[in-house]
This record gives structure tokens, sequence and C-alpha cells, in this order.
């Protein structure tokens, strides 16, 4: 089988990254992006007139190949042809995050606020690129099929979304997982045990197949595709309903994805918050990225919480792999297949996470970031600290006029040898003041100060910062090829039976998580 | 999921690559060389 397509079209795509860097560039977008800032800098631009050039090289070059050259099938042939699918997708995410997402927040701004909420209506829906590159995705494949030259490639979103979870190793250090390590295991073990066990429970009241049951249990409860994948054999699922359960768990993670933002919005979620509940909550890993960036679209902190309560869901996955066996071996009185559940954990168990824990372990050495650094970001109020960004004499009369309000002892103090410094004096101090920033007990001057000061005294390591940018094109390229696979057709084969059930635990799982995350879970980044 | 493959006669309808395992490899080669690059660039 030969999969390279004698089309015109990745020459076409490179032409039109091309001509966006050009008229980029030459500034003849200007008036345009200016439009899109809102009376701000456009906060793209070194993107747009940098990321298009390569990549529009690229694809014209290898375009005109596939174009005119002959192929044969082959190794190459077979994976040369998933590039015009892969930057056709990059092309989609590059149009969304540049231009549509930014309309939309023009086009919200117009609107005006809503009601009391004090936010505009595309924050309240999540409506930013991540949101809208998915809603594309979804679009094409639904309404205008996925071109024929384009379809090797949307297989490659996974690759993406799995190098990007890999990555995101980098961004942890041991310090923050003592803070989050132990909440997260025993949030997530409550909460994927209490799923497995309902929908095991459920699917015994409505008398569903021990198998179906099983690998929805397995969908539901931990990592979604990876997990049905995993479970099936253990509990010899047929091919139906391994697909029930892929679509009720698409279905259901494309409804979280969507109302989770909105729901956080409306509580006025912390982002560490969020990110605990969607890593718990939402079944799907990369639905989990989808709903943390969609709340927090210009900064990783919710995501980087999500995935840590996500991992920590998959590295649960042997567990309920081994819990399945005994189970469906106990149920079933029938089976005559014998199952190596040793064997099935090894060959399942998905390598990506062994990934994310070997460059958590590299970041962790301080190669990529000082040693003390929290979430990429590291306290120096010496070397690294510009004078400019000393109070001055202003700024330290409002504090001073304020300073009555502040009850708390370490906040005071915190506050006093900032006064008398004019820049934070230590880690500590740093987080006393941001506790009393986000204490919201000072006025919004005050409050904008504070922050200043902490930002003067927090850097981010340039490494760490590259990483970000990378993890954010891998995940807005695997979400947007994400959403190219969710089909109306998978999403009705949720139907029936493991839809109710899958729907009724999922609600459950979801609603009883943010009780918890709200009652538990109180730091903000 | 694995084992319907109606359009490819390799990987799956969700990936270029004949298993999970294989794909969790390539991701972990292509992080490795993404960590490389930004590590010796930046």
């Amino acid at each position: 089988m030969v999969y390279t397509k004698k089309s015109p079209a990745l020459f076409i795509i490179g032409v039109i990254m091309l001509a966006i860097w050009y008229l980029a560039d030459a500034g003849m977008l200007q008036p345009y992006l200016d439009h899109l800032a809102m009376g701000k800098k456009y906060k793209y631009m070194a993107e747009v007139t940098s990321i298009p050039l390569y990549f529009g090289i690229i694809a014209a070059a290898i375009g005109l190949w596939q174009w005119f050259g002959s192929h044969k099938e082959s190794n190459w042939d077979y994976y040369s042809s998933t590039i015009a699918g892969g930057m056709f997708i990059l092309l989609i995410a590059m149009l969304v995050r540049w231009f549509v997402a930014p309309e939309v927040a023009v086009i919200s701004h117009a609107m005006g606020k809503v009601g009391d909420t004090g936010a505009y209506i595309h924050k309240l829906l999540g409506l930013n690129y991540v949101v809208l590159g998915i809603l594309t995705g979804i679009i094409i494949v639904n309404v205008f099929k996925i071109p024929e030259w384009a379809q090797n490639g949307v297989r490659l979103s996974r690759l993406g979304l799995k190098t990007g979870v890999i990555l995101l190793g980098t961004l942890y250090s041991a310090a923050e997982l003592k803070n989050l390590g132990g909440l997260s295991i025993v949030m997530i073990g409550f909460f994927v045990l209490g799923s497995v066990g309902m929908v095991l429970w459920m699917g015994a009241r409505r008398h569903i197949p021990n198998s179906m049951g099983g690998v929805l249990s397995a969908g539901m409860g931990v990592c979604g595709v990876s997990a049905t994948v995993a479970a099936a054999p253990v509990v010899q699922a047929k091919s139906v309903e391994i697909a029930y359960t892929i679509g009720t768990i698409l279905l259901w993670g494309v409804g979280c994805m969507f109302a989770f933002p909105i729901i956080g919005n409306l509580l006025g979620m912390s982002h560490v918050q969020f990110g605990a509940w969607a890593g718990t909550g939402i079944l799907n890993s990369a639905q989990v990225a989808g709903a943390a960036l969609a709340y927090q679209p210009d900064g990783i902190e919710t995501l980087k919480v999500a995935e840590i309560f996500n991992i920590t869901r998959v590295l649960v996955l042997p567990i309920i792999v081994l819990w399945l066996a005994v189970w469906y071996v106990k149920r079933e009185e029938s089976v005559t297949q014998t199952v190596n559940v040793g064997r099935v954990i090894f060959e399942k168990f998905p390598v990506f996470v062994l990934g994310f824990i070997l460059l958590f372990a590299l970041s962790t050495t301080g190669i990529f970031a000082p040693a003390n650094h929290y979430k990429g970001k590291y306290f120096n109020n010496s070397t690294d600290f510009k004078e400019k960004n000393l109070l001055s004499a202003e700024q330290k009369g409002v504090i001073t006029a304020e300073f009555d309000k502040i009850q708390r002892q370490d906040r005071k103090d915190a506050v006093s040898r900032l006064l008398e410094n004019g820049k934070i004096m230590s880690i500590a101090d740093d987080d006393a003041i941001r506790g009393l920033v986000n204490a919201k007990v000072l006025s919004k001057n005050a409050d904008k100060i504070l922050k200043g000061a902490h930002k003067a005294v927090r850097h981010t390591a340039k490494k760490i910062k590259a990483f970000r940018n990378w993890i954010t094109w891998l995940f807005a390229f695997g979400l947007v090829g994400l959403g190219m696979q969710i089909t109306v057709g998978a999403m009705k084969q949720a139907g029936g039976q493991p839809a109710v059930i899958g729907g009724i635990v999922g609600a459950t799982k979801a609603v009883l998580s943010l009780i918890v995350v709200l009652m538990l879970v109180s730091e903000t980044v | 999921m694995t084992e319907e493959k109606p359009k490819y006669d390799r990987g799956s309808a969700l990936s270029i690559f004949g298993s999970d395992r294989r794909e969790d490899f390539m991701a972990l080669i292509f992080a490795l060389i993404i960590a490389f690059g930004v590590y010796i660039t930046h």
C-alpha cells in the first residue's frame, strides 16, 4: 500500500504558512494584529514572525516532492506521508491560536461582562485556542471529513500528546511533590477505586456483561482509552465493548472538558484547585489537559497540577488491572482462556509515564533550573534582582496606609521587611505576601504593588520557559488532532447502558471530587 | 481499537504505530531529543 498522495495540499499549506510569516514580518498584518491585541501589545508576535517561516519552508519543500515525486511502498513512504496531515493540524493550531481565539476575545469584550461574574463570556465558556482548536477539529471531521491526504497524519496527534506529557516532567521538582504528591495519591486512590467499584456494582445490577462492566470500569476509573485497552484482554472484552467504552469516555470527557472550566470560573477556583479537580474528575489524559489549558490558557500552573493528579491515576493502572483480573475470574466460571496478569501489566503499562518520571528525576537534579526552583520559578533577590524594581516611596506609602488591615503576624512581618528593604527578603516572606494578595484583604492598588514585588524576586529559568513553549505547542497540536477523531458516530456509540452507567459514575466522581477539592485544597499558585 | 484496522495496513485508527508501546517509545525519544536541544541551546 502506497500512503503518500500525489497532491498539492502540503505545498499549498507551506505557501500559506510562508504568506502568514511574510505578511506579519513585513508589518502588513499590523493593523489587524493591533485590533486583536485590543490596545495592548500583540503577545504572539515573536511566534508569528518565526514559526510559520521554518515550518512553511519544510512543508513547501516536502510538498513539492510529494506532488511531483514518484512514491513506492516503503517505510519512508509510510512515515513521510504523515507530514501532510501533521502540517494540516499545525496550520489549524496556528490559525486558531494567533487569530481565531483573539478574535473571539475581541467579540466577547464587545459584548461586555456577564452579569455579576465580572468576567467576559469567552472566559466563562473557556473559548480559547485549545477549545476552539478541538471544536475546529470536530467540525472538520464531521462536516467536511478529513481530506484523504491528511488522514494518516491525524494519527500523529496522540504521539504529540504523549511527548508533551513526558516533557511535563521537566517542569516538576521533588519540592512540589512534597506539597501535592500526598494529596493526589490519597484523592486519586479513593476516587479511582471508588469509580471502578461503582461501575462494577452498577453493571451487575443492570445486567451488562462482565466483560463490558470490567472494561468500562477501567476506562471510567483510571485513565480513559489507555486503561480501556490495557484492561480489555484481562476481562476478555469484545471489540464492540471496547468501542462502546471509548465512545462513553470520549462523550463524557468532551462534556467535562467544556463544563469544568465554566464551573471552575463560576466558583472562582484557584489554579491548584481546578487542576486537582480536573485531574481527578476527567477521565481521558488529553481531555484533562484540554480542560486545564482552557481554564488557564496563558499559563501552565493548572495543567501541571492536573497532570500530577492524572499521572498519579495512571500509576494506579497495574493495581486496577490486577483487581479486574481477579474479579473477572471470580465472576466468570466459564473462562477458558488463562490470563497472565503479570504479563498483561508488563505489556500494557504506558512507557510514556516512565518517561515523565525520568525527566522529572532529571529536573530534580537542577540541570534545567536552579536547584531551588519551584514550578520552574526560583527565588532570587540579589544577583537576578533589578534595582528599578525596588518599591518607590509612593508605593511604600500605599502599603503603609493599609498596613492595619493585615491580621496575620507572619504577613505583617513579611510586609514590614518589604517596606524596610524595598524588596521581598525571603521565600517565606514571598509565600506570606502571596497569601495576603490571594486573601484580598487589601485594596486592588495595594495588591498590584505586592504582586509586582513578588514578580521582581521570582524568575523563570530560560530552559523551563522553552519547555513550556514546547509543551503548549505539542498539546495544541495533539488536541486539534484529537478533535479530528471525535466523530458523531463515536459519540452515538456511547448510547445505552454503558452511557447511563458511565454518566452516573462520572457525575458522582465529578461532584464528590469537587467537594473534596474545595474543602481540602486551598493552596493558590 | 487496536484490532480494528479498516483503512490502514499498519498501526491503528488512533496511531501510526503498530502498538502503544512503540508509540510510547517514540514519544520518549522525541521528548529526549527536545530536552537535549533545550539543554544545549538555552
